[in-house]
């Protein structure tokens, strides 16, 4: 009976285990993949997941505040974006490949 | 089974899966036209929630901008696979996913024990009525959120203005620096 | 979305409906641009298959359903076959957005004269009508040459920078009818030109209440912005055919081409529709307001079902009309004015467009503030 309810009756937690899930997969592959741009990618994705539980909370607990948040969560995640492409494609025109190793050039 | 909780099992299906091949595919290109298919069902999350307006945003600002360039500058490096895609070590691989998976269970475990009161919500209950008012009037959402960020949140509104004034300026001078897709040298 | 389970289907099947007449306005567009063309370059166009030649896109049809299915050698056959049909996806879910005409009552049940209605429209179709940049990316980079990746760029490049200067301008529509709401709008250009600000009342009864008579400036803004998003002439640097073979769908043949051409059109008609929309009174019809169009009908057919069929179809026509005048517009530039070279494309889009939405955008705001303010 326990189980049947958790499947109905979508409440706060649904959707804070959803963004759970999405923020493990996106801080995975962070940690896992070499590639530059899918890094960035998935930190897009850890992102997004902040995001779906901000305005869980804001929905769930009656508070616009949340929203506004994730507004400015989004500004700063497309300038984000644009500085860290613009450093990806200044590292690809230098060795013609985006791996993370790289990065160990930049210095000096 | 209501129509509310078909869709949500539905779009979460639609968000973590091609979160997944995200990370698990070994083509760039795949990997962005998934996180794309996440970004369209997080917007669709978003308006589950009754967050209209921010689900428009998400779509305008993350599919329409943000993802274009990161798309776009896959395609103009052309990239086919990953020589190594991910690092190396499969023992340190697997303890780095089990200690994030860890961490989130226990973050949302912390978080759902604290916040009790609203996932208890009986149907028929005064805070229940409430919400479904809230959730007619979906109309009136935006004007809410607009109050609340252009009367309470001012100055973080200001502060994004400027920032984003140095990031446009940061930008143009990283890719003109040392020769950007149009290098002349 | 309805009370009874009658209404739900019908409203499911109406989104349907709402599709198929979206792809079949292509083949008569497409007559539309040949015969047009024909007349503006002194030609026939085509004239032998049917009367006037109106079969001939039937018999393209039925050819393109016989070509070779051509794919690149060194291609990404995903990409390349996904692309075509993602080209029509987001035309049409951004369409059915659309009001066309009012509600349809019968009886107890309503049935609104669009695919479905969303209360932030203006957001959603400009999000929806966002993603059509993929299709070119996809397949430009699906199909492997070089042609097709260039003109892909050049496509998105022009699409994400003039979507700046068409969102500005609808701040200032936004603005003016405080909502996001599509059907809110065309109810607020009802009857004669009135407004009310500076503690007194201004009315002239011989114009219609439209947009483009407080948002002149943003009208031509956004005119021309959509021109570029749809990827038209004088704004298709993206087909170059001089420079480019034929941009992103140069390896494309047969059905796969007509799919992005379906895609293609579909983009004129929302910017058709959102022009009618936000600056030219919707479905509405100058002079004659909705409740005397309403009661017009209820005294012809002595029944309030009569009545509100009577509406609709009034209203639908009045739509109509002005949407196939943007799009006749459309054409005829496309066949009277020449392409922009690239770079003139861009200074236009930021150095231009840009600065004049945003002096838009501030002007309306501040006309408001003081109208809603002061007292003369």
């Amino acid at each position: 009976m326990q189980e049947i309810s958790l499947l109905l009756a979508v409440g706060l937690n649904h959707y804070l285990i959803l963004s759970a899930i999405l923020f493990t997969i996106g801080l995975s592959g962070v940690l896992l993949r070499r590639n530059l741009i899918v890094v960035m990618m998935s930190i897009e994705l850890m992102l997004n997941a902040v995001n779906i539980s901000f305005v869980a909370f804001s929905k769930y607990n009656y508070n616009p505040e949340g929203q506004v948040i994730v507004f400015f969560v989004m500004t700063i995640a497309a300038a984000e974006a644009a500085v860290g492409l613009a450093i990806i494609v200044s590292i690809f025109k230098r060795f013609k490949e985006v791996n993370i190793r790289f990065f160990e050039h930049l210095k000096g | 089974m209501s129509m509310d909780t078909v869709l949500f099992w539905f779009l979460s299906l639609i968000v973590i899966v091609p979160a997944l091949a995200v990370v698990l595919l070994s083509n760039p290109v795949y990997s962005a036209l998934s996180l794309v298919m996440t970004m369209v069902g997080v917007a669709a999350v978003f308006a589950t929630l009754n967050a209209y307006f921010l689900a428009g945003v998400q779509l305008i600002v993350y599919t329409g901008a943000v993802m274009v360039l990161f798309v776009m500058v896959l395609m103009l490096f052309d990239l086919k696979h990953d020589l190594q895609t991910f690092s190396r070590g499969k023992v340190s691989g697997f303890l780095k996913i089990a200690g994030v998976g860890v961490m989130a269970g226990l973050l949302v475990g912390a978080i759902s024990l604290a916040t009790k009161k609203p996932s208890l919500i009986v149907e028929g209950s005064p805070l229940a009525n409430e919400l479904a008012a809230a959730a007619a009037s979906g109309a009136d959402n935006t004007k809410i959120l607009a109050e609340n960020l252009f009367l309470r949140n001012m100055l973080g509104f200001e502060i994004l203005g400027v920032l984003l004034l140095v990031i446009a300026v940061g930008t143009v001078a990283l890719s003109r620096s040392k020769g950007g897709t149009h290098a002349r040298d | 979305m309805g009370n009874s389970s009658l209404e739900i289907i019908i409203n499911l099947a109406k989104t349907v409906v709402v599709f198929l007449m979206m792809v079949q306005a292509v083949p008569i567009l497409v007559w539309l641009e040949r015969r047009g063309s024909a007349f503006i370059q002194n030609r026939f166009g085509p004239n032998r298959v049917g009367p006037l030649g109106l079969v001939q896109l039937l018999a393209d049809a039925a050819k393109f359903l016989n070509k070779e299915d051509f794919v690149p050698d060194k291609g990404n056959r995903l990409l390349f076959y996904a692309a075509p049909v993602f080209a029509l996806i987001p035309a049409a879910v951004a369409y059915m957005a659309m009001p066309m005409s009012t509600p349809l009552k019968i009886g107890d049940s309503t049935f609104l004269i669009q695919g479905y209605e969303v209360n932030v429209g203006i957001v959603f179709i400009l999000g929806i009508s966002a993603m059509a940049v993929y299709t070119m990316l996809m397949a430009g980079f699906g199909s492997s040459s070089k042609f097709s990746l260039m003109g892909a760029m050049r496509a998105s490049a022009q699409v994400i920078s003039y979507e700046l200067a068409l969102g500005l301008a609808i701040v200032g529509v936004i603005m003016m009818y405080g909502t996001f709401n599509l059907t809110d709008m065309v109810l607020a250009q009802q009857g004669a030109f009135h407004f009310s600000g500076f503690g007194r009342e201004f009315s002239l009864s011989f114009l219609p209440n439209w947009g483009i008579f407080y948002q002149p400036l943003g009208a031509v803004i956004f005119f021309a912005a959509a021109f570029a998003e749809s990827n038209r002439l004088p704004f298709d640097l993206a087909e170059g055919e001089a420079e480019l073979v034929a941009g992103f769908h140069t390896e494309y043949g047969g059905f796969k081409m007509l799919m992005f051409f379906i895609g293609e059109y579909g983009h004129m008609m929302i910017a058709s529709g959102l022009m009618t929309t936000f600056y030219f009174g919707g479905y509405g019809i100058p002079g004659w307001t909705i409740a005397e169009v309403y009661q017009t009908g209820v005294s012809i057919f002595g029944s309030e079902t009569g009545g509100s069929i009577f509406s609709s179809v009034m209203h639908f026509l009045s739509y109509n009309v002005k949407f196939a005048i943007f799009l006749w517009i459309f054409i005829h530039v496309r066949w009277t004015l020449p392409r922009f070279r690239y770079d003139q494309l861009m200074d236009l889009g930021w150095k231009t467009m840009l600065p004049w939405a945003l002096f838009n955008t501030i002007l309306t705001a501040t006309v408001i503030f003081l109208a809603s303010q002061y007292v003369i």
